[in-house]
Order: structure tokens, then C-alpha cells, then sequence
């Protein structure tokens, strides 16, 4: 078995219930809030934390790290997990060739260490101390002492891309972005992804920036409170994420409650209200999957992109089936060049409040302004329903 | 100028910090990183000897270790004498020089970021390796500053040294004795001599120790960076 797997769980001194995987080549994202256990979760497959009442597993390329059925625990000396650590953490009285010849192991001589620090950009700067390089420098440095760290010869790395060799190690990324400007993190993205071409070894980056984690990675992670909440690859989660909590993590706007009620067959209602005791409702027609029992109370996700806007009194000549119209206010037009940041009331529900990436362009043919009407065309598709018991 | 008292407070400012040096270092560094709860319990009886008046420790040196005492007849039965010889006077020294040579390297461990340990670790380094190679280069400031403070405090004793040492010529008459002696037998001019001796070896120690906390303070901006 390849890659990495996790599977933790402990009570104190945080809870945490911990299961993903990793392949050999893949780049998975733990996403979540600070405070939340992802960085625990990257520190413990390290070896650098380990809750006293830890059970559990983690494995890497066959190779049991932790085993609490076994009794294995092996050091952080003893595991090849390459660390970047958020602030770098380079010795700061070494070079940068000797912060990474430090870590690297004995199929490799100065000279090797050279050649991958040029390859990383940085022939010039070998001889320097920390101190006297730029944030995005150290970064490389940082990435530098942890390729070497799983990568037992220099030879390790492929130089035919798309084919890299398997290595037995982890890279493991804590939010290694967080500190350089925006241009410099752009060129690092770049340099990430072609590294990936290079060494197959499962990589692990922490991050709470959900556009990193989807330009990023693979697969993400979502984490709160210690649990792994859902998995999966980007545009899968944030698409559908699988229950409010994860919606409400990955940022999702236009985020409602509503209830559910069946239909005729492969047809259901969902009940709009706000969450006072307000009479006021819209029914929306939703697809049937048989998923959801009749008459549940639900949070819904209205996606955006999938919102036709018409101009108020237009009808639609073919409208969709099951598609609701729906007359809406614009309260609110921010514009930011091409795209306006708008905030739309139902009429029938003048509580609640949708947001919209508009083009600028369709506001100016509806010739609309904030104060003004218009409507809503929103197929079944565009609603996503959960059930409000979180799962896990 | 009173040469065999300079030789007895050279000697036993070098004799003081090179015992207290690695005692020190290993104190320190131990409480610089250790999470045990009775930590401030040694930290204070570490500072006592700043507050004491030394007679007080020189008292109860005597009394541990005089004639009479339980410990001073034992250990005179085995050939020792710590009370009025130079052996005595090092070992009450490097009690109340504990504070000097621990307070600055224990500041020193304390500013080198954990981080830095724990990527040592991953980085495959044993915590005696990570001890060697990463955290005393980074706190060398600290180690010198205490003991720029040790043999600086040492020259300047009076107090321990005159109850514990007596005033033997060429055994336990430092410096700063044999200045009193001539202050009281009126030679001022010997007096003066050797108050400017030791004013100018103090004021070249706290030099010293300021510069390597400057050095030490450059350091740490650097990690913070």
C-alpha cells in the first residue's frame, strides 16, 4: 500500500477524529478555520505531537509511523515527514546550503545539495543566511530541507516528468504561502505544481485560503473541531457540500433554511421561511432523489452561477421544467470593474437576502439599478438541500 | 598594588566560572525549556543569593562547615578543610554566582524558538545533535554574558569572602579585602591602585556582557524575521 493514511482519534487535550488518505504524487489540502486541529493533524503524522490518548493509525508507503494496536510510535527522527513549517523555521545561523545539507541524508554530498538548491533558483544564494534572503527565498530553502528529507539520493527525483519514482516519505506543508506577497506566492503555486511533476511522494498542505486549497490540491479535507467533516476533490465539496457546516466552511454564500416536502413522483416542494415564526414563504420546485424523508426541516444552497437573471415583467419563452421564477429587489449594487457584488430581497420574503456575481455588462442591458426589479429563473439544479443534522 | 591578593582573585574568578560554567549550562538550559510545575521554586532559590546579605551565606557556611558541625568534623577526618581555605571560598562562590551564570543563558535557550528544535527533529537530528548544532551556536551570548557576569561578581565579593575565607595572605585575601586592610591602615595610595584596578575589570566585564547581549538580541530578531 502507497501513499499515506490517517486515522486518529483522541479525547484531550483536543478532540480529534481524524481519517483521510493520501496517494503516492497526490497533494491533498486540510481546509478549515484556525484553531480547528488541521495543523495538529500535519504535526502528528511529523511526529512532533502525540495526545497522551491517542488511537489510531498513521501509515506511509506500507510502513506503520504510528500504531496503537501494535504499539509502534516512531520518532520524528525515525519518520521521513519533509516539514515546511509556516515561518520557515530555518537555523538562523546557518547557510542556506547548510540548513538543507543538514537534513539531508548520506547519498548526498555538498555538491548535490548545490545542484537542488540551483534547480530551486537559488545558485546564487547558497552562501547567504536566512536574514539576507526574501520571504518567497526562505520558503525554497524551507522546501529544499524538506525534499531532501524524502528523498534518500539525489537521484530520487525524476528527471523525466510524469514518471517520478515512488519515495517513502511524507511532504508536509503548514500554510507555507501565509507569508509571502501575493506575486511571490503566484510564482510559488507555479513551482509547487512542478515539483509535483518531479517526486512522487504524497504532500499534505495545511491551509485556511479555500481558493489555495481548490488552484492547489487534488483532493481537500475539510476540518472543524478536531473532525475530518468531508473529503473529496474541490469542485466536488464546494458543489455539494454535505452538510451546513461544511457550507458554511467553505464559504458558501446564499445559504438558507427551509423545509422539505414530497411531490408528486421525482418532484419535491422546499419550503423557503426565515427562522422566525413569519408567515412568509416561497416554494421552490427541487428534484426527488429519495434522499430526504418528506417534511424535514433542511439547509439549502442556492449556487449563483446557475441563476438566470430577466428583467422584471419579461416572461421566459421556454422555461426549463420545474424552474421558479422568482421577483426579487435589487437592494444593493457594489461594482468592482467587470463583475458587481449584488444583494437581492424576494418580494415574498423580504427577510432574506441573495448575493450575485452579475456581470456588469447584464445589469446595463436590464437596465437595472439598485432600487429596481428584477427576477429570478432558478432551476432545480442550481438548489443543492442537506439535512440539518451534521454528520460526524 | 598587593600581587599575591590579585593572584587570589584571578584565581578564583577563573576557578569559580569554569566550575559554574557547565553546572550552569545544564541548569539553564533545563529550566529554559522544562514544563515542570516547581520550576519557580528553584528559580527563586537560584535568585536568593542576590538578595541575601552574604554574611548571612557566609554564616551558615560557617555553621555547615565549622569546626563542631556535624559535617565540617567529618570532613575533617577525611583531610578536608573548607573554613579559611581557598576550597572553601570556590565552593561558597559558585553558590552565590548561580544567578549571574544561569539568569543570562537561561534567557538565551528560552529565545530560541521551539520551532527551530522541532524542525532540528524532522530534519533527523537527535536532541543532543539539535543541542550541539542548533541551539548553543544560538545562545553562545548568553553562555558568555554570565560568565563575563560570574568573574566580574567574583573580583567584587567582600563579604562571603572575609567570613568564609579570613583574610590569609596568598590563600583567601582577594582584591577586595586587602582594600579594605589598606583603607584601614591608612595607605590610600595602595588603596587607590587597586580600587581602579578593580573599577576598570568590572566596567570591561559589563562591556562585554552588554555586547553579547546585543549580539544575542540580533540574534533573535533574526529568527523572528
Amino acid at each position: 500500500m502507497s501513499g499515506l493514511q490517517v486515522q486518529l482519534q483522541s479525547v484531550t487535550p483536543i478532540r480529534l477524529d481524524a481519517e483521510f488518505d493520501c496517494g503516492a504524487g497526490e497533494l491533498v489540502a486540510l481546509v478549515g478555520p484556525s484553531g480547528s486541529g488541521k495543523t495538529s493533524m500535519l504535526r502528528a503524522i511529523a511526529g512532533l505531537w502525540t495526545p497522551a490518548d491517542v488511537r489510531g493509525h498513521i501509515r506511509v508507503a506500507g510502513q506503520d509511523w504510528l500504531n496503537t494496536a501494535t504499539g509502534v510510535q516512531l520518532s520524528p527522527q525515525q519518520r521521513r515527514a519533509g516539514l515546511v513549517f509556516q515561518h520557515y523555521a530555518l537555523f538562523p545561523h546557518m547557510t542556506a546550503h547548510a540548513n538543507v545539507a543538514l537534513a539531508a541524508g548520506p547519498g548526498w554530498t555538498a555538491a548535490d545539495v548545490q545542484n537542488l538548491l540551483s534547480r530551486l533558483g537559488l545558485a546564487a544564494l547558497s552562501q547567504r543566511r536566512p536574514v539576507q534572503l526574501s520571504g518567497g527565498q526562505q520558503q525554497r530553502v524551507a522546501l529544499a530541507r524538506a525534499l531532501v528529507r524524502v528523498m534518500p539520493t539525489p537521484q530520487s527525483a525524476s528527471d523525466v516528468p510524469d514518471i517520478p519514482n515512488p519515495l517513502p516519505g511524507v511532504l508536509l506543508l503548514d500554510e507555507p504561502f501565509s507569508a509571502v506577497d501575493a506575486p511571490t506566492r503566484q510564482t510559488l503555486y507555479r513551482e509547487l505544481a512542478a515539483l509535483r511533476q518531479k517526486v512522487s511522494v504524497p504532500m499534505v498542505l495545511v491551509t485556511h485560503d479555500l481558493a489555495e486549497a481548490r488552484r492547489l490540491a487534488d483532493r481537500v479535507v475539510i476540518v472543524d473541531a478536531g473532525h475530518t467533516l468531508q473529503t473529496g476533490e474541490p469542485a466536488r465539496v464546494f458543489a455539494s457540500p454535505r452538510n451546513a457546516r461544511v457550507a458554511a466552511l467553505v464559504g458558501i454564500q446564499n445559504h438558507f433554511a427551509g423545509r422539505f416536502f414530497k411531490d408528486q413522483p421525482g418532484w419535491a416542494r422546499l419550503r423557503w421561511t426565515e427562522s422566525g415564526a413569519s408567515q412568509e414563504a416561497i416554494d421552490l420546485t427541487v428534484v426527488d432523489k429519495n434522499k430526504i424523508d418528506d417534511d424535514t426541516p433542511v439547509t439549502w444552497v442556492l449556487n449563483g452561477e446557475q441563476v438566470d437573471v430577466l428583467a422584471d415583467g419579461s416572461t421566459t419563452n421556454q422555461p426549463e421544467t420545474g424552474a421558479t421564477l422568482l421577483r426579487c429587489r435589487l437592494v444593493e449594487v457594489l461594482a468592482l470593474g467587470e463583475i458587481s457584488l449584488c444583494t437581492l430581497t424576494p418580494e415574498a420574503l423580504t427577510s432574506q437576502t441573495i448575493t450575485l456575481n452579475l456581470t456588469t455588462r447584464l445589469l446595463g442591458r436590464l437596465d437595472v439599478k439598485a432600487g429596481g426589479w428584477v427576477q429570478l429563473l432558478i432551476a432545480p439544479g442550481a438548489l443543492h438541500i442537506m439535512p440539518v443534522r451534521e454528520v460526524g | 598594588m598587593d600581587w599575591p591578593a590579585f593572584t587570589v582573585s584571578l584565581t578564583l574568578a577563573a576557578l569559580t566560572t569554569l566550575v559554574l560554567l557547565p553546572l550552569g549550562l545544564a541548569l539553564a538550559r533545563w529550566l529554559a525549556v522544562t514544563a515542570w510545575g516547581g520550576r519557580p521554586l528553584i528559580e527563586a532559590l537560584l535568585l536568593l543569593p542576590l538578595l541575601l546579605p552574604p554574611t548571612v551565606i557566609g554564616f551558615y557556611f560557617l555553621v555547615a562547615f565549622g569546626q563542631g558541625s556535624p559535617l565540617g568534623t567529618w570532613l575533617a577526618a577525611s583531610g578536608v578543610r573548607l573554613v579559611f581555605t581557598l576550597e572553601g571560598l570556590l565552593l561558597v562562590s559558585v553558590l552565590v554566582n548561580l544567578p549571574f551564570m544561569v539568569q543570562p543563558i537561561q534567557r538565551a535557550f528560552a529565545a530560541v524558538p521551539h520551532s527551530l528544535r522541532e524542525a532540528a527533529w524532522v530534519s533527523g537530528l537527535s536532541p543532543w545533535q539539535t543541542f550541539w548544532r542548533i541551539e548553543l551556536p544560538l545562545a553562545w551570548p548568553g553562555l558568555l554574558a554570565g560568565m563575563a557576569l560570574t568573574v566580574a561578581h567574583t573580583l567584587g565579593e567582600f563579604g562571603v569572602v572575609l567570613m568564609v575565607g579570613g583574610n590569609i595572605e596568598g590563600e583567601t585575601r582577594t582584591l577586595s579585602v586587602s582594600l579594605y586592610d589598606k583603607v584601614q591602615g591608612m595607605d590610600l595610595q595602595s588603596a587607590h591602585v587597586m580600587a581602579l584596578a578593580l573599577v576598570g575589570v568590572s566596567l570591561l566585564a559589563l562591556s562585554l556582557v552588554l555586547a553579547f547581549d546585543r549580539v544575542g538580541q540580533r540574534g533573535r530578531a533574526l529568527q523572528e524575521r
